[in-house]
């Protein structure tokens, strides 16, 4: 706590130095952003942490200088992107806002301060003001269910994990919310996409904070012949990696690289099914220094490698070539638009 | 308590049993082609599945020692409905002292160290709770929100202090207990056999608790302090400590539910929304309020709202959808049903109100 309270001040710091050193003298060589974060707060492993990881890129590349703000709870987030918009020092050329608890309050701000440039998350505003973007969630779960239906029908082994007899593979959702279901509609079209006859297995926790739930559901699939089972759960889906290493089969994780995120369970994740956050930071950010903004909605899929089927840090060298090769075809296809991927499970 | 009232709830009880399982007859006969048949079928496997009954009692043991905790404190007069609080307070613990200890990588001896420390730390915030209901005489209702809301907040805050985010990272968790020989039988074997170690303490609590009650003096003055504190005063049993002792007991047995489901299954504690408790001490509470005040009663119902529960998460990958929303409330329509129609007498008299021994 005290440390990210120093790192906060010190870059709080470093903007208002940057800020001091260009008044008078040339005023856009510095770009200044506004990070406003969701209620999870930086060090959450996933969403967070990407949105700073792109930021920070920005910086490495550009002149830029930014400030992070955490709101605690929903209530804080409208008066963080005032905050931020009203500022003088440093007059900031970019607020992004991360993640859908934003758009209610950003609607509001965007049309309050028109001359502010915004960018959010996860969700789309409509105004000239903000640049959206969100993602194509089914697109990499395709890629992940595509991957687990090729090696369920294999003798696989690698770290602690190997594959049995039974074609059957899982999901485990967070809640039944259309996000998630975007997750669990392309899972299951990359399952048929490898076999139409594999059986997947689906329930939802019902909860995004509930490990032991999610160990008992990943439990009951691997019981019933799973060999690998994807979580799009939060929280709930630490219970289906333990589950996982429980039982010596597969788990896949969601949002960022979970074996580097959670190493602790490397030697059962196959793969991640990457969101890529810190891009769409980072892109927002290049337009505003190139001077391109504009307030349209991006929509991030495969193609502009805004989700991924990202591989293990400890399993992905063991993965047979048959299954990558496979895997790149059918990622070429649905950048081509040969593959049409199911947004809803009523389209499967 | 009359033994009338008893046997005429039992004939109320079999009575709409009896009902349903003829419906369900009846359905069979008349339309071959219902759903119930499948459901049914589906149903037999499972119970007679050791995965899905180990499944239902690790699920019932936070469930279960909460229920016994809060029988234990409300029969002695103090209705303590923060046992969700101590179930946060020690899932927490547990996981922060096993990470120091172990430096990441716990042994199995630092882990029940946690344990030990876990349940401490519920039962110290237990005697707070107590200290303010008993000693300052204040609305045990409110006091145990206050006991839930502080832990709500606690927690997080505590974790991001000490990992920097509201989640841990994970963590070993307590080695499965398996007694040789006995293991090895058909379905008895891998259910009470080869468990989790909390699964074992589970059922030596509820025996021993009922025992305590029922068999014990220490057990009727419990039950005299909530239904005649002043008959109890009269004898020369201090009301104050067998109170304090009630809502100590409610803080150990919460103590070991929640450090049993952070260490014995989970290995990792999650601070966000509503904690990885996720309401389980309020399911504790509909438990025991089912239950009757019996530790046996409370641990067939948290049993029971387990075995809903592990029957959902097995249901929706048949293709059943049932929301899980709706299975999550069962619990809480049995006890508005049961409170309303079946258990109206069985709250302790003197239950929720102060009792000075110098008032007259």
């Amino acid at each position: 706590m005290r440390g990210r309270h120093t790192r906060r001040r010190f870059l709080g710091g470093i903007a208002g130095v940057a800020a001091l050193g260009t008044a008078g003298f040339v005023q856009d060589d510095v770009t200044n952003v506004g990070m406003v974060y969701a209620t999870g707060g930086l060090g959450d492993n996933s969403f967070n942490d990407m949105a700073h990881q792109g930021v920070q890129n920005a910086a490495d590349e550009y002149d830029v200088a930014f400030t992070n703000a955490e709101p605690g709870s929903p209530s804080e987030v409208a008066n963080l992107q005032q905050r931020f918009a009203q500022s003088s020092s440093p007059d900031y050329d970019l607020l992004c806002c991360i993640g859908f608890v934003q758009q209610e309050p950003l609607r509001r701000n965007a049309e309050r301060f028109p001359d502010q440039r915004f960018m959010v998350v996860d969700t789309t505003v409509d105004a000239d003001n903000v640049a959206s973007y969100t993602f194509r969630e089914q697109e990499g779960s395709f890629q992940v269910g595509h991957m687990a239906g090729l090696l369920t029908q294999m003798e696989f082994s690698a770290g602690a994990g190997e594959t049995n007899d039974d074609a059957v593979v899982g999901f485990v959702g967070g809640r039944e919310v259309p996000l998630i279901e975007k997750f669990e509609a392309g899972y299951k079209a990359g399952v048929a996409h490898a076999d139409e006859d594999i059986e997947v297995r689906t329930a939802y926790a019902g909860a995004w904070n509930d490990p032991a739930q999610g160990q008992e559901i990943a439990l009951s699939m691997y019981n019933e012949g799973a060999d690998v089972v994807y979580h799009a759960a939060g929280g709930t889906g630490s219970g289906v990696f333990q589950a996982a290493q429980e039982v010596g089969r597969f788990a896949i994780g969601v949002d960022a690289d979970q074996s580097e995120s959670l190493p602790e369970y490397a030697d059962v994740i196959l793969a991640s099914m990457v969101k890529r956050v810190d891009r769409a930071v980072f892109r927002s950010i290049e337009s505003v220094v190139d001077d391109e903004f504009d307030g349209a909605t991006n929509v991030l899929g495969l193609e502009r490698d805004g989700v991924a089927a990202v591989y293990g840090a400890e399993l992905g060298d063991a993965i047979p070539e048959s299954v990558t090769e496979s895997l790149a075809a059918s990622r070429e296809a649905i950048v081509a638009g040969e593959i049409e991927v199911p947004t809803e499970i009523s389209e499967l | 308590m009359s033994y009338a009232d008893t046997s005429r709830k039992r004939r109320w009880l079999l009575g709409a049993v009896g009902l349903v399982v003829a419906a369900l007859i009846a359905i069979e006969v008349l339309f071959p082609a219902n759903p119930f048949t499948g459901l049914a079928v589906v149903l037999l496997t499972l119970v007679t599945d050791p995965n899905y009954v180990g499944s239902v009692l690790r699920l019932t043991v936070p469930i279960a020692f909460a229920a016994l905790g809060g029988i234990f404190a409300e029969k002695s007069g103090v209705i303590n409905i923060g046992l969700e609080g101590l179930l946060i307070i020690s899932a927490f613990t547990s996981i922060a002292v096993a990470a120091t200890l172990g430096g990441g990588t716990p042994s199995q001896f630092d882990l029940w160290v946690a344990f030990g420390v876990a349940v401490l730390a519920s039962v110290l915030f237990a005697l707070l709770f107590a200290v303010v209901c008993i000693e300052y005489k204040a609305d045990q209702i409110i006091a145990g929100l206050a006991v839930w809301l502080i832990a709500l907040g606690l927690a997080p805050f505590a974790s991001k202090v000490i990992w920097g985010q509201v989640n841990s990272p994970p963590i070993a968790t307590l080695n499965d207990w398996t007694v040789p020989v006995l293991s090895e039988i058909p379905f008895f074997g891998p259910v009470l056999f080869d468990a989790n170690p909390t699964v074992y303490m589970l059922l030596v609590a509820v025996a021993a608790s009922w025992y305590t009650l029922n068999r014990t003096a220490f057990g009727r003055w419990i039950e005299a302090s909530g239904e005649n504190p002043k008959a109890l005063d009269t004898v020369g049993v201090d009301v104050r400590k067998v109170r304090y002792a009630g809502v100590l007991l409610s803080g150990l047995f919460s103590g070991i539910g929640g450090a049993g489901l952070a260490l014995g299954r989970v290995g990792q504690f999650i601070g966000g929304g509503t904690t990885m408790i996720n309401g389980r001490g309020w399911i504790g509470i509909t438990a025991y309020l089912f239950g009757n005040y019996n530790p046996l009663g409370a641990f067939g119902a948290s049993f029971l709202f387990a075995s809903l529960d592990a029957l959902q998460i097995r249901l929706q990958q048949l293709g059943y959808s049932i929301p899980s929303e709706l299975i999550g409330i069962i619990p809480y329509v049995t006890v508005v049903v049961v409170l309303a129609f079946v258990g109206r007498t069985q709250i302790p008299d003197a239950a929720g109100e102060h009792y000075d021994s110098g008032e007259d």
